[in-house]
């Protein structure tokens, strides 16, 4: 089966967004992926590198957020590594950080779009990292 | 993100055009903001050259529709594409924003009631 690959790295910046877009772009024309599973990628990991660059750091330092996706067949595997606080967003529970409430509101609003637009989402924290693993499935 | 922001009789039109996100979103808030401090009280956002928008858009969208709602104003969307129209879906907030099929249409809606 043919397998494309794709990996980067965004800092901790909401600019940042824009490089995503054009890595996936990228990636969209090389794995041949359809218009509407890019933007909804595009949707899922800019919400949870949002989450992350808004809620994951305490100091004020450059971080590197770490993303692959591979597309395999009619499936894609897309992995997001990060260095900040410990925050799963598997469960309800909100960012450890001082985030406001409304934040967290919203935040959940961006979660529910991550859940309802992936098929399978995993977390783990290894070390001083999360890594959050999401699988979606191509129409 | 580009803004363009119109007045006509009835209402404050505007359109965005590009990306509604984390990074654009607080423009799109002050530009709002500013207008009702104007006296803005009836808006009609035009999405039809918009391609993208995720939460942080949202949630400057459900701010303004409070705050125009809290000053006995009105909040109209438009001209959405298919796409962003399913992320309006997929959070429920198509159940409780007007969303009209056109801008001509938007304003119709938008529009004081007749005496």
């Amino acid at each position: 089966m043919v397998r494309h690959d794709i990996g980067f790295r965004l800092r901790n910046d909401l600019s940042e967004l824009e490089t995503l877009r054009k890595r996936l772009e990228q990636f969209q024309t090389e794995a041949g992926i359809p218009e509407k599973s890019l933007f909804e990628i595009n949707l899922v990991l800019d919400e949870l590198f949002t989450n992350i660059v808004s809620c994951g750091f305490r100091d004020m330092d450059l971080h590197q957020v770490e993303i692959t996706i591979t597309r395999e067949g009619k499936w894609v595997t897309i992995c997001i590594r990060d260095d900040g606080v410990p925050f799963n967003p598997t469960s309800a529970a909100s960012p450890e950080k001082d985030c406001t409430i409304e934040e967290r509101r919203i935040g959940g609003i961006g979660l529910h779009l991550v859940r309802r637009l992936t098929d399978e989402m995993t977390y783990l924290r290894q070390g001083a990292c999360n890594i959050i693993t999401l699988r979606k499935q191509l129409p | 993100m580009e803004i363009y922001e119109t007045q006509e009789e009835n209402a404050w039109i505007f359109r965005i055009d590009g990306r509604l996100d984390s990074n654009t979103a607080p423009e799109l808030e002050t530009t709002v903001f500013r207008a009702i401090e104007n006296g803005a009280r009836r808006m009609v956002i035009d999405f039809e050259a918009l391609a993208y928008i995720s939460s942080a858009g949202l949630r400057v969208i459900l701010k303004t529709a409070k705050d125009l709602k809290r000053l006995d104003g009105k909040l109209v969307l438009c001209a959405m594409q298919d796409y962003v129209r399913e992320v309006f879906e997929i959070s429920g907030f198509d159940t409780f924003l007007p969303i009209a099929p056109t801008a001509g249409d938007a304003l119709r809606q938008v529009a004081p009631p007749k005496e």
